[in-house]
């Protein structure tokens, strides 16, 4: 753990618009520590930038959109930071976080603030204490964050709670009309974006995309048709970005939001592995205690 | 269990004009399953670009690939960009084509390894404090 004189000294070069240290501090939250200093620093402090989470499955493109919408924001003589995740391998530990390869274009603008995050545990889409890095990069003076999930498909509404706008990509021959019925990440979703619709077929896919997803009734979610290879649609989708309302945010005291705090503690407990546990993982790994027994063990300990 | 401590984080990038990135890409593979974070930066680097991302990744480790010859006039500049942007702490690494002969020099400049063809991947893994050793799980 850091110590305390650390995180104050850290926080005031913070304030006095040091990158190292806002640097340094987006990676103690997204490890879990120095949380409460960062709350304490952070709380009352009104800014404007907003989180856009682009979320979608593998190979959807969304590095790929991350990079133009960096360019056209730049463009606008606007700054923003990313805050890309990938996973990270259940067996050893270890992540191969490529996503800025493909936003390359602004490598070495002080405007373009880009970072790659590992994700825990393979089941979630988004790190732990995301929505406090977001926080910070806005503080710094970052006009817009964007978050950038793991590629997690159909199950991903983990960003839903903590993103203010939930944009999702899908492309082209996705499937038929039934993958449009199911519950999950459509749900979600503030905005659908068909990406490479530069690819036959992408016309007919936006066209059922409004069909399903605005059927009488529904609040309408705007589906919009983007090519990052021809740069189609990019300037449209960021208009509409910008014009939307905010979600209802996470600051309220709903159901999920408390779920998600239990989650990012047990999270947090296991961020070293508790050595007075190694009893039960050996008797877990000779096969004395059934998966379940050992789970429940570990968590009662945790509990404690 | 010992994957749940913090992996080190390491910066791999190619700069300058090479384009021959077989080598690193073998390097980032095999430091990913040695539990690794490795955010691989690409290829045609400038030396701006690459310290600037070593900062904002907030990495432990810098390593870079260079074939082209041109490594006694990238390093200096990239040691001492490093150093201006107060990131001293960042160890650099440095793999490819490197003539004996200016391994010393490199390292008087604060490189702290110079691994040559015929490194293995657990020799550098190893040296970055790696601690999963995927095949021994």
């Amino acid at each position: 753990m850091t110590e305390v004189v650390a995180i104050r000294e850290l926080l005031d070069r913070f304030r006095n618009g040091d990158r190292q240290a806002l640097n340094r501090l987006v990676s103690l939250v997204s490890r879990g520590e120095a949380l409460e200093e960062v709350r304490v620093e952070l709380s009352g402090i009104k800014h404007d930038a907003r989180l856009i989470a682009l979320t979608g499955n593998s190979g959807v493109g969304k590095s790929t959109l991350v990079g133009q919408l960096i360019e056209h924001i730049r463009s606008q003589g606007e700054t923003v930071a990313v805050l890309a995740c990938d996973p990270e391998s259940v067996l050893t530990g270890g992540a191969l976080l490529g996503d800025r390869v493909r936003m390359s274009a602004h490598a070495g603008d002080v405007g373009v603030w880009v970072r790659s995050l590992a994700t825990t545990s393979g089941r979630q889409s988004v790190t732990a204490h995301l929505d406090l890095a977001a926080q910070l990069l806005a503080q710094y003076g970052f006009d817009h964050v964007i978050l950038e999930t793991v590629g997690a498909g159909q199950g991903d509404v983990a960003v839903d709670a903590i993103a203010d706008v939930v944009v999702l990509l899908i492309q082209p021959e996705i499937g038929d009309e039934l993958q449009w019925e199911k519950a999950g990440v459509l749900e979600v979703a503030d905005v659908v974006v068909v990406h490479k619709g530069d690819l036959p077929g992408a016309a007919q896919t936006e066209t059922q995309a409004r069909e399903l997803l605005n059927l009488p009734g529904c609040e309408e979610t705007p589906v919009v048709r983007v090519s990052s290879k021809t740069k189609e649609g990019i300037a449209e989708l960021w208009e509409l970005l910008a014009d939307l309302p905010s979600r209802q945010r996470v600051s309220s005291r709903d159901t999920r939001r408390l779920l998600r705090l239990v989650q990012e503690y047990i999270a947090d407990q296991f961020a070293a592995w508790p050595e007075d546990m190694n009893s039960v993982a050996e008797d877990w790994a000779a096969g004395k205690l059934t998966d379940a027994d050992a789970v429940q063990r570990i968590l009662a300990h945790v509990v404690d | 269990m010992s994957h749940l401590t913090r992996a080190p984080r390491i910066v791999l990038a190619k700069v300058g004009l090479d384009g021959h990135d077989r080598g690193v890409k073998v390097v980032a593979r095999g430091l990913r399953d040695a539990g690794c974070h490795v955010i691989y930066a690409g290829l045609w680097q400038q030396p701006e670009a690459v310290v600037q991302t070593v900062g904002d990744e907030d990495a432990d480790w810098l390593g870079i690939s260079i074939l082209s010859g041109a490594h006694m006039t990238l390093v200096p500049r990239i040691m001492e960009l490093l150093e201006a942007a107060g990131l001293e702490h960042v160890q650099v690494l440095l793999g490819g084509i490197i003539p004996d002969d200016d391994v010393p020099k490199l390292q008087e400049l604060g490189v702290a390894r110079v691994f040559g063809p015929g490194t293995s991947i657990p020799e550098i893994a190893k040296f970055v404090g790696a601690v999963g050793e995927p095949s021994d799980d």
